[in-house]
């Protein structure tokens, strides 16, 4: 059995949710409106970071994005779903890779759309004051953000294969982000910034002062993923159906 | 030619072993009941032959081979598992499309078995709306998209109006003429013995027959003889001197117990005992079944557990 097939099918899974096409189209949403809101906000702040604010909208979005990666994971999970998987494509190994695939694909290309327009309508608002920006630190916030939240979305999918459960992916991912990154990373220390959230959104910034450069940190957030989908793809392989 | 073997299988939840030691074969050209009360390991059997769950101990084959190692298996294999696996927001044809792509089936084919199970018309509807009787009727034609040799139902008439009892029935019986195998679960037994030629049961996980059905009928339920006659005593004294158990019911008519027809209908000839009629009356699946069952003690003691793997 080759992998085309079975690329096939799971990108065909995706398209035909409503609920996992939302989950994109939120993602857009979400980051495109929170950094509009951002471009128009005060500029006066001494740290004030015109890339990151532009940028500022991907913190909301990747919650989109987490959820996309979870539930293209936990659609296949529920009243036997993963059983008639299984039996169409017994090689499991092969399937979850054509499954992450079909979650990385359009999670990065959604993922830098979305960093390019969120910059576009941040800049509008912000005008002068993001005149600072190189066409270089723009690009790597367009590229590093759309990779971010492909990593952040290839992370809950991972995680959802080895919990076997999206709402225990989210109700573990989503709280972790919204609190303990948010609260305790203002606590800066060297640990937080090598969690995956925080690593990742150096790239973000146009400058940055921590351990992590924004490629080493974007890479430390791979990392994390990684070893989630590697995990997922354990469980996905040992475990009863 | 593509037979199903169960080879030494068991599989152990914890403590509890679903499975015991289980060796069965499953041949083409006929239907093979599968019987068993809940959580006697039928489904649990049927996972582990297509490779879902990881057995205990034991294997299983189809075609000489284990079934994560077929090649897209849909072409070989067909196997309705649970009517409710399908995505509830996807539509009847896309939850198809689905399965179909991994396995290079055409949509075409889809169509056509959307067409041939009676879906066509809700095809673009969502699963969600659709009653019980239409999920196993989408289950059905996941099973037979990859036009496979081997089919695997569980519980295939569960839900089903009576036409679609008729027209499960009359698949399975095209399906085996056709020489592929089948190979179906269920507890209802009126329904099984309309289309089985054989029978796999098991209890408690353990196999307790593997035999033709009207061997394993015959073997179990002797044979009865219905009479009526306009001279109950003359018929009384002929069976009691030739003794026999004969019952008399409320209608009139009586039934001679462990007797063939041939012998009564000489006995009540020679005697000259008007007969009004004289059926041999054919022993039931579901009588066979029950005395099968109530010689297993430990059956009697647990008729149904609920089994959650069996859900």
């Amino acid at each position: 059995m080759s992998f085309a097939p079975v690329l096939r099918a799971e990108w065909l899974k995706i398209r035909t949710l409503r609920s996992l096409c939302g989950a994109l189209l939120a993602v857009f949403a979400a980051t495109t409106a929170f950094s509009a809101i951002a471009g128009v906000s005060e500029t006066s702040d001494p740290e004030f970071d015109p890339l990151f604010m532009a940028l500022s909208g991907v913190a909301p979005g990747q919650i989109a994005a987490i959820s996309f990666g979870a539930m293209a994971v936990s659609s296949e999970l529920h009243g036997g779903g993963l059983r008639l998987t299984f039996a169409a494509v017994p090689q499991r190994g092969r399937w979850f890779a054509a499954k992450v695939t079909a979650i990385a694909v359009p999670a990065l290309l959604v993922g830098l759309l979305t960093a390019f327009v969120a910059l576009v309508v941040a800049r509008a608002g912000l005008g002068e004051a993001a005149s600072g920006l190189t066409v270089e630190e723009q690009l790597r916030g367009v590229v590093g953000g759309g990779t971010y939240l492909m990593l952040m979305a290839l992370f809950a999918a991972g995680l959802a294969a080895l919990l076997r459960s999206g709402v225990a992916t989210l109700s573990l991912l989503i709280p972790f982000i919204l609190v303990v990154s948010f609260v305790i990373g203002d606590a800066a220390g060297t640990v937080t910034d090598f969690l995956p959230d925080r690593a990742g959104q150096v790239v973000l910034h146009q400058t940055y002062d921590g351990t992590l450069g924004p490629w080493s940190g974007l890479a430390v957030t791979a990392l994390w993923t990684a070893a989630a989908l590697l995990a997922g793809a354990w469980s996905v392989r040992r475990r009863d159906a | 030619m593509t037979s199903i073997d169960v080879q030494d299988f068991t599989k152990e939840y914890g403590t509890r072993r679903a499975v015991d030691h289980l060796s069965f074969r499953v041949l083409p050209g006929r239907v093979t009941g599968f019987l068993g009360p809940n959580g006697a390991g039928k489904s649990t059997t049927m996972r582990l032959v297509l490779g879902l769950d990881r057995p205990t101990s034991g294997s299983a084959t189809i075609g000489g081979r284990a079934y994560a190692t077929l090649h897209e298996p849909l072409h070989q294999v067909g196997a309705l598992l649970d009517a409710q696996a399908a995505h509830g927001s996807r539509t009847g044809r896309d939850h198809l499309r689905t399965l179909a792509a991994g396995n290079r089936i055409p949509d075409r084919r889809v169509d056509e078995l959307l067409e041939e199970t009676g879906l066509a018309s809700v095809a673009r509807r969502r699963v969600r709306t659709y009653s019980l009787g239409m999920r196993q009727r989408l289950g059905i034609a996941g099973a037979l998209l990859g036009d496979p040799e081997v089919v695997m139902l569980d519980e295939p008439s569960n839900g089903l109006d009576p036409e679609g009892i008729i027209w499960i029935r009359e698949l399975l019986r095209r399906l085996a003429a056709e020489g592929r195998t089948i190979l179906v679960s269920s507890h209802l037994m009126n329904e099984t013995a309309s289309f089985a030629d054989h029978l796999v049961v098991l209890g408690r996980g353990r196999l307790l027959a593997d035999t033709p059905m009207r061997e394993f009928i015959h073997a179990r339920v002797r044979p009865r003889v219905r009479i009526r006659t306009s001279d109950p005593t003359a018929l009384k004294a002929v069976l009691a001197r030739h003794g026999h158990d004969a019952e008399q019911h409320e209608d009139g008519h009586w039934t001679v117990h462990h007797a063939r027809v041939d012998d009564i209908g000489r006995l009540m000839s020679s005697a000259g005992v008007p007969v009004l009629e004289l059926a041999a009356v054919e022993g039931t699946l579901e009588q066979a079944y029950l005395d099968l069952t109530a010689s297993e003690a430990e059956f009697a003691a647990h008729p149904s557990a609920t089994q959650p793997q069996e859900a």
